[in-house]
């Protein structure tokens, strides 16, 4: 979120940044998060949050959050976040840049006050549709050997000691959890795009 | 107020198969300040892309386009635009939108109100400050579009068919509006129309323009009394007058 909506905000708007990603961006995308989580693993070995700021030895949940998970909620969460940032950014109408010049405004206020409000709705969307898959990308990094915690290591564990009711119950949990954060964001979204629905 | 010169001016598009359209050509006019001037011309004829030059939003190929005696360069700072089509930000209610250009010039907020508050009570919209275009009716967003516009203090008010899409009755009574507007807030006014009634009613001048290219051809100055009496004789003979040359137009294009 912190660095997929001002990336795609920069791309969305100039054509230099357009340039300059978009290849990357083309060759990264169809590139599953879960074939990044062996990669992370190796790169990042199983070091944790709490590892990484010198605490060794903790019960607290940052002795469970491994950096290469975090890579790849992050891998997962950006481009849907991204995409609809640019997308947002790339399809206001010409009209009302034009009219926000027309009226004084210069460039940074043309940023601030016309391109950001007018593709909030576009940039929410993607901030809903990454926060879906970022969740679906963390259950199946908890499903892989080197996780110790987590709802995803939970349902590996059910399975292996065939407990069936743990593990619907996990299932049942994570759509719950999945549904529940996408309702948050869409009461934002409500909120701020009220707008853009009843647009003629 | 100010005055406006449009010298020679030339604007040519690249085509789909990467062909010159030239839109408008050799085209010259001078605007007095104060005067409320009509461009009247069939559709296509390079209305709206002459609009589009003098407010600084294209450049021309040839040619110059001057307020007061400056060139302008880049954006036209004096003028602005009320487009044909709906403009108004949809995230913003009435007020908001109004008051947009000053809060682009960093007014306090209670000033900034307070002054669009008047140009919301001059069109008429007292009472929907806090209602969305989405909300309003073709016509009131218009009238929120010209408050806005005006709101921004211009000294040459570009007008591109305003009142197009509206029905009869409201384009009548939005006519009057604008009328009384000239007339208090001594505005330059270049109105651009293919409605003849409506520059027949409006105008002190009207300048009649042909298609491909599009260039001036006629130039007619109104002096009949206002308010205008649609069915006065007086009238009824300029705007029959001004049909018949656009008819010839048309014969001529095909």
């Amino acid at each position: 979120m912190l660095v997929g909506i001002p990336l795609g905000l920069l791309v969305g708007r100039f054509v230099l940044f357009r340039r300059l990603f978009s290849p990357i961006i083309e060759i990264l995308r169809p590139l599953c998060p879960i074939a990044w989580i062996p990669f992370a693993l190796a790169i990042f070995k199983t070091y944790t949050v709490a590892e990484v700021f010198g605490v060794r030895y903790t019960t607290s949940i940052f002795g469970h959050i491994q950096l290469g998970m975090l890579f790849v909620i992050f891998y997962g969460g950006f481009f849907p976040i991204f995409l609809n940032t640019v997308h947002g950014v790339k399809s206001i109408k010409d009209i009302f840049i034009e009219s926000a010049l027309l009226l004084g405004a210069n460039k940074n206020q043309l940023f601030r006050k016309v391109i950001v409000p007018s593709s909030l709705p576009t940039i929410l969307t993607g901030l809903r549709v990454g926060l879906g898959v970022a969740w679906m990308v963390i259950i199946a990094a908890e499903m892989l050997p080197g996780s110790d915690a987590g709802i995803g290591y939970l349902i590996m564990f059910s399975y292996e000691l065939a407990e069936m009711d743990i593990l619907i119950a996990s299932m049942i949990l994570i759509g719950a959890v999945g549904a529940l954060l996408s309702y948050f964001v869409k009461l934002i979204a409500d909120r701020t795009s009220f707008w853009q629905a009843k647009e003629r | 107020m100010v005055s406006l010169r449009v010298d020679g001016i030339k604007k040519t598009f690249v085509g789909e198969h990467r062909d010159e359209v030239q839109a408008v050509s050799d085209l010259s006019f001078y605007c007095e300040e104060g005067e409320f001037l009509c461009i009247v011309g069939p559709t296509g004829c390079g209305k709206t892309t002459l609009l589009r030059l003098i407010a600084g939003l294209d450049k021309p190929s040839a040619g110059t386009i001057s307020v007061d005696d400056r060139i302008i360069e880049g954006l036209n700072d004096d003028a602005t635009l009320v487009f044909q089509q709906y403009s108004l930000f949809p995230w913003r209610n009435v007020i908001n939108n109004v008051s947009f250009s000053l809060e682009m010039r960093h007014v306090e907020k209670k000033k900034r109100f307070r002054e669009a508050q008047y140009y919301i009570d001059l069109v008429g919209l007292e009472g929907f400050e806090k209602a969305f275009p989405h909300e309003l009716s073709g016509g009131m967003q218009q009238r929120v579009a010209i408050a806005r516009a005006l709101a921004y203090n211009p000294k040459l008010l570009l007008l591109d068919e305003p009142f197009g899409a509206l029905d009869e009755r409201t384009r009548h009574r939005l006519q009057e509006e604008l009328l009384n507007l000239w007339q208090d807030q001594k505005k330059t006014i270049v109105f651009v129309t293919h409605n003849i009634d409506e520059a027949v009613f409006l105008a002190s001048r009207i300048l009649i323009m042909r298609d491909r290219p599009g260039s001036i051809i006629e130039e007619i100055a109104v002096d009949l009394p206002r308010p205008r009496d649609r069915r006065s004789k007086a009238f009824l003979d300029l705007h029959i007058s001004i049909r018949e040359m656009l008819e010839k137009i048309l014969a001529g294009a095909q």
